[in-house]
């Protein structure tokens, strides 16, 4: 057996005996995998009840109901008839409704007046959006009410007579406004929390492979491993391909290992297994890179504890693994691509929503790439002593 | 007193370790300032903007959609660019603005307006509701300047001009809002969100890895030496409580210092917000002391520390609030300490809360306290023999 | 097979002397200009002990990393069976090394530990499970070797810490203090294991700062100190050196230095050295000058707990060659 493979071999024994590698590598994503999707379920898409108190009973307050019953908003929310006002507060107070629309007496009848009566919507601090959402769809039914009454007052403002007043406002009823939003799909799956931190969570914690590794580098030569080994007939070489084989097996079958368990556990959904793969498999290439950085830049197993926990939480927060860095500010989503991780959740968020295959992914796995050979050129560098010294 | 000897030596090697250092004070701040800059956004929809050349209308419409108060705008050049922004989540949803819409609309054509969304997903179902008002709102005075224009008054631009006059002046039917509900649930906005659930997780996080000082203490062999000078169990294992607590509160003071002086959050009623912050930290220590004491080597503390303290985080509401999740969940994560601790913060900072209103949350936590330190301290008496 | 070879070396010792297994020609190494070993030649022969000895700091273990192809020479050759250590690695082959730290991984079996370095010797099969029994065999771990090393007692380890040195069965053993920190017992059975390996025509070239391990098991010792070999020879020639001479030990409870001092002046005291609580010194006749030196003693106000006549040995060599006493 070529001797990197006796070492890779050796170093992978040692981390499947040690179970802390394992709780790391597979348990503790998987448990917070499983927190997150238990928490989510069925709380995930924005939906809430709305409670209606009708005192109108006429046409508008009908119309008004039928917009809030319209196939675009049906997934958004249900509606709950409620008695009165006093009530439907009381429903929100106690959580059984999120918000509520009073639809007051004489509505109707006073939207041809001068001074035409509103509808009030009741709303908690707790679901502000719940609130806005019933204020929007409502104004949206509204809007078309305004509409009319502004055709008629603009045309007898700009001369018509005053008398045509009652024939132009029956004509202007049945005018709709011009400017209609038209829903166009996007072919996109949603983003769901558990596909985002699914391999959120299995990067963050595979991220600490890099601590892992480099604080058993050290461990190891203090303890005159190395030496040993060198006293062998074997080139030093050996022994760095042997450690970043091992790096690079284990973190790739906990990535892949994660993925498979999320997918069939919690109903994650990665991406097409073809490109999820090549992504895996670049992110853990930059990780055997990081973790020579690390090597190459410590002297002490205490400065490579230091180096690797800052590094791997610095790239976790800028990376977008405790964070959705999708809804993060510009400039977030912009350090966010200057990390590994970084790229490979915008890839994993790419395919898990837009579908897509290796194409999709070519661009994050070709930046990963790139970061990990700048990352081995200044290990390289650096890191000529770390095993001859 | 001795106790305070063992606990001093515990603090000097926690400051003499910068890696411990940076896990207890920078790693905290970095994330408060980082999930307090990206958690926005419970009460506004991000939406995206296509302008594909429509003209005046376009330019008013964008206008009118980023001063909606529950809206926020970006722009995209293209819609493959926004659809993919939709997907990404990176906005709710996005507004094609098609070309020659001013055009049309002033010849009289209903211009289609598309919206980004897919009918089976609600939230950006409920972003494109909340634009709908905003382009009618336009639309209305269109419809009427062309109306007025065809029942053989004024030219379109006169009207138009006219109908935007009339709009401001003309009693409208209205939407009026009111609050129907104003005990806030779930804490403030922002740093006032952030510093709080991240104090909440960090010291206790920070607790469980510091099991390590116990666990490195006890392969050096120096609680046999400790023991060897006239010191009892009971002032050993008095002594490293105080440590993890004095700990604790260290990083206590700084987070809450930083966060009021830099982040400008407010932490409430100081009484209250002193009690919770003393009984969070001796919950945080019978948590170490536990760790200490259940892991066998400093590896499996620092292995299973971060991920045991996430996961309780998690549950307990530090990395979103419970009232978002289903109600099962809000119970079970009731289970974990921070829950409490959480509930307690929204109470000071959300509510105003004072000393009285939180008592309840502070039993519970003592109570908590009080059975982690019991356990440690059945687990110490065996490990320091 | 150790038996072949015995029987191999018993041959070649009837005949003419044999060839040396090692040779080091004017090995010289500094770092950052100071010399850690300054044209160091010295020879080892099949079923030899060599031994260097000297204190701490002296060059032991920059000559043993070189000779064992761990450090690279600023001038000087080593040869194993008269092929030069250095560009080609399976020279390296003949070679077991024993280093000073106990260099096992904890976590893994005594058994899987010498599997893993037999690998690296590209060692495999059924060739390897017999090298590894051998090795955990004449150390005697065979019972427990499939127990983690992390449960292993001091002098396990220790033993298996050789074990590993012998697993591809080397011309040359090369022990660095191998002794350091073991209990009496445990040292007593690794240095009879050492005159064993010997006896079975392995060469072995052993660092030690104990005179007494030196005098137990090398059949030939270097005197070495900062960097330079200063002497060399068996034990006998050694000591032959220094003429009719005796050591006296002092065991004193003051200041062991100003005794010392003191001690050099009393005429017919030839070295005086001071080291952990004991003065040394060199003497043509101990029985005439000591009462000189107790006198000397109470004039510095050093008080003498015990005080030891002997032949002269090693430790009365190295202080004679170097002035200084072994430990310091």
């Amino acid at each position: 057996m070529p001797p990197a493979l006796v070492v890779a071999g050796k170093d992978l024994r040692q981390r499947l005996r040690d179970r802390s590698a394992i709780v790391i590598g597979v348990v503790a994503p998987l448990v917070i995998a499983a927190v997150m999707s238990l928490a989510f379920k069925g709380a995930e898409q924005f939906h809430f009840s709305l409670g209606v108190v009708d005192a109108d009973h006429g046409p508008v307050a009908a119309g008004m109901i039928r917009s809030l019953q319209s196939p675009g908003v049906r997934s958004v929310l249900d509606v709950r008839a409620e008695p009165s006002a006093a009530a439907a507060s009381a429903a929100i107070r106690s959580r059984r409704i999120q918000a509520a629309l009073v639809i007051p007496a004489g509505l109707s009848a006073s939207v041809g007046g001068a001074r035409p009566v509103s509808p009030t919507v009741l709303t908690s601090v707790n679901n502000a959006l719940a609130g806005s959402v019933t204020e929007s769809i409502v104004g949206s039914f509204v809007a078309q009410l305004n509409a009319d009454r502004l055709s008629v007052a603009t045309a007898l403002a700009a001369g018509a007579p005053p008398g045509a007043a009652a024939r132009l406002q029956a004509e202007a009823a049945r005018l709709t406004i011009p400017e209609q939003l038209v829903d166009r799909p996007l072919g996109a799956r949603p983003i769901r929390v558990i596909s985002y931190y699914s391999p959120a969570m299995a990067i963050f914690f595979v991220l600490f492979l890099i601590s892992y590794t480099s604080r058993s580098f050290f461990v190891d030569r203090s303890q005159g491993m190395v030496e040993r080994m060198r006293a062998a007939p074997i080139r030093p070489l050996d022994i760095l391909v042997g450690k970043a084989l091992s790096v690079f097996v284990f973190g790739l079958v906990s990535l892949v290992v994660v993925a498979g368990l999320t997918t069939v556990l919690f109903g994650a959904y990665w991406g097409s297994p073809l490109a999820v793969g090549a992504v895996c498999v670049a992110m853990t290439i930059s990780i055997v890179c990081l973790t020579g950085l690390v090597i190459a830049l410590a002297r002490t197993q205490r400065q490579a504890e230091g180096i690797a926990g800052a590094l791997v939480f610095a790239l976790a927060l800028l990376g977008g693994n405790f964070v959705f860095v999708s809804a993060s500010p510009d400039i977030m989503r912009t350090l966010s691509l200057f990390t590994p991780n970084g790229w490979a959740m915008r890839a994993f968020t790419d395919l898990s929503t837009g579908g897509g295959g290796l194409g999709t992914a070519a661009l994050p796995v070709a930046a990963i790439l790139g970061f990990s050979a700048v990352v081995a050129v200044i290990a390289g560098l650096l890191g000529r002593r770390a095993v001859t010294a | 007193m001795t106790a305070v000897a063992v606990a001093v030596a515990s603090l000097r090697r926690v400051v003499r370790d910068r890696t411990a250092l940076f896990f207890m004070i920078a790693l905290p701040l970095v994330v408060i300032l980082i999930i307090g800059a990206t958690v926005r956004g419970f009460s506004t929809f991000r939406v995206g903007v296509v302008d594909e050349g429509a003209g005046r209308t376009g330019t008013e419409l964008v206008a009118a959609l980023q001063a909606a108060p529950d809206l926020r705008v970006r722009h995209y050049p293209s819609v493959g660019a926004a659809s993919r922004a939709v997907a990404r989540g990176e906005v709710s949803t996005a507004v094609v603005l098609p070309r020659g819409m001013d055009t049309d609309l002033r010849a009289g054509r209903t211009v289609a307006v598309p919206v980004l969304a897919e009918r089976a997903n609600s939230t950006q179902q409920a972003a494109a509701a909340a634009v709908a008002p905003v382009l009618a709102a336009q639309g209305a005075r269109i419809q009427a300047a062309l109306f007025a224009t065809s029942a053989g008054a004024g030219s379109v631009d006169q009207n138009l001009e006219r109908a935007g006059r009339l709009q401001a002046t003309l009693t409208q039917v209205t939407v009026a809002s009111r609050t129907a509900e104003s005990r806030a649930q779930t804490l403030p906005e922002g740093f006032s969100y952030s510093a709080p659930t991240m104090l909440v997780l960090f010291v206790f996080l920070n607790a469980l890895t510091g099991g390590t000082l116990i666990i490195e203490n006890r392969r050096l062999g120096m609680y046999e030496r400790m023991r060897a000078a006239p010191l009892g169990p009971a002032t050993i294992i008095a002594g490293e409580a105080l440590g993890f607590v004095v700990i604790a509160l260290v990083q206590s003071v700084i987070i809450v210092a930083t966060g009021a002086v830099v982040f400008g959050v407010s932490w409430g009623n100081w009484p209250a917000a002193v009690a919770l912050i003393v009984t969070w930290a001796v919950v945080g220590a019978g948590a170490g002391m536990v760790s200490g004491t259940v892991f066998r080597t400093p590896e499996q503390a620092t292995a299973i520390g971060p991920a045991l303290g996430m996961a309780l985080a998690m549950l307990g509401g530090c990395m979103w609030p419970l009232s978002i999740v289903n109600s099962v969940m809000r119970q079970v994560g009731h289970a974990a300490p921070q829950a409490w601790a959480v509930d307690a913060w929204t109470a000071l900072l959300a509510r105003g809360g004072t000393l009285g209103t939180i008592l309840p949350q502070l039993a519970v936590l003592a109570g908590f306290a009080a059975v982690l330190l019991t356990l440690a301290t059945l687990r110490m008496n065996r490990v320091i023999r | 097979m150790i038996q072949e070879r015995a029987q191999a070396a018993v041959a070649v010792r009837a005949g003419a002397p044999p060839p040396p297994v090692l040779v080091c020609a004017g090995l010289t190494k500094s770092f950052g200009g100071r010399p850690a070993a300054d044209g160091i030649s010295l020879a080892v022969a099949a079923g030899e002990v060599y031994g260097l000895l000297g204190p701490n700091g002296a060059g032991k273990t920059t000559t043993i990393r070189m000779v064992c192809g761990l450090l690279e020479p600023d001038a000087g050759s080593v040869t194993i069976q008269g092929r030069p250590v250095g560009a080609d690695r399976s020279v390296k082959a003949l070679i077991g090394y024993v280093p000073q730290e106990i260099a096992l991984y904890p976590d893994l079996t005594g058994r899987e530990n010498l599997m893993f370095l037999g690998r690296l010797y590209r060692l495999h099969g059924p060739l390897l499970a017999q090298r590894v029994a051998a090795a955990l065999d004449v150390t005697d771990l065979a019972e427990r070797c499939d127990e983690r090393v992390d449960s292993y007692s001091g002098g396990m380890k220790r033993r298996l810490n050789i074990a590993a040195g012998l697993v591809n069965q080397p011309a040359l053993l090369v022990l660095d203090e191998p002794t350091v920190g073991v209990d009496p017992q445990s040292r007593h059975s690794i240095l009879e294991r050492v005159k064993a390996f010997a006896a079975a025509g392995m060469s072995v070239l052993y660092t030690t700062h104990y005179m007494e391990e030196a005098e137990r098991v090398c059949d030939r010792v270097g005197i070495i100190d900062r960097g330079r070999l200063i002497a060399e020879g068996t034990r006998r020639e050694l000591v032959s050196r220094l003429g009719e001479r005796d050591r006296i030990d002092l065991v004193v409870s003051g200041d062991a230095g100003r005794l010392a001092a003191a001690c050099r002046e009393v005429p017919g005291v030839d070295e005086a050295a001071a080291a952990d609580g004991r003065v040394h010194l060199v003497t043509a006749d101990g029985r005439r000058v000591l009462p000189a030196v107790l006198e000397k003693a109470e004039a510095a106000g050093v008080p003498v707990g015990s005080v030891e006549i002997a032949e002269a040995d090693l430790e009365a060599v190295f202080l004679h060659l170097t002035g200084t006493a072994l430990r310091e």
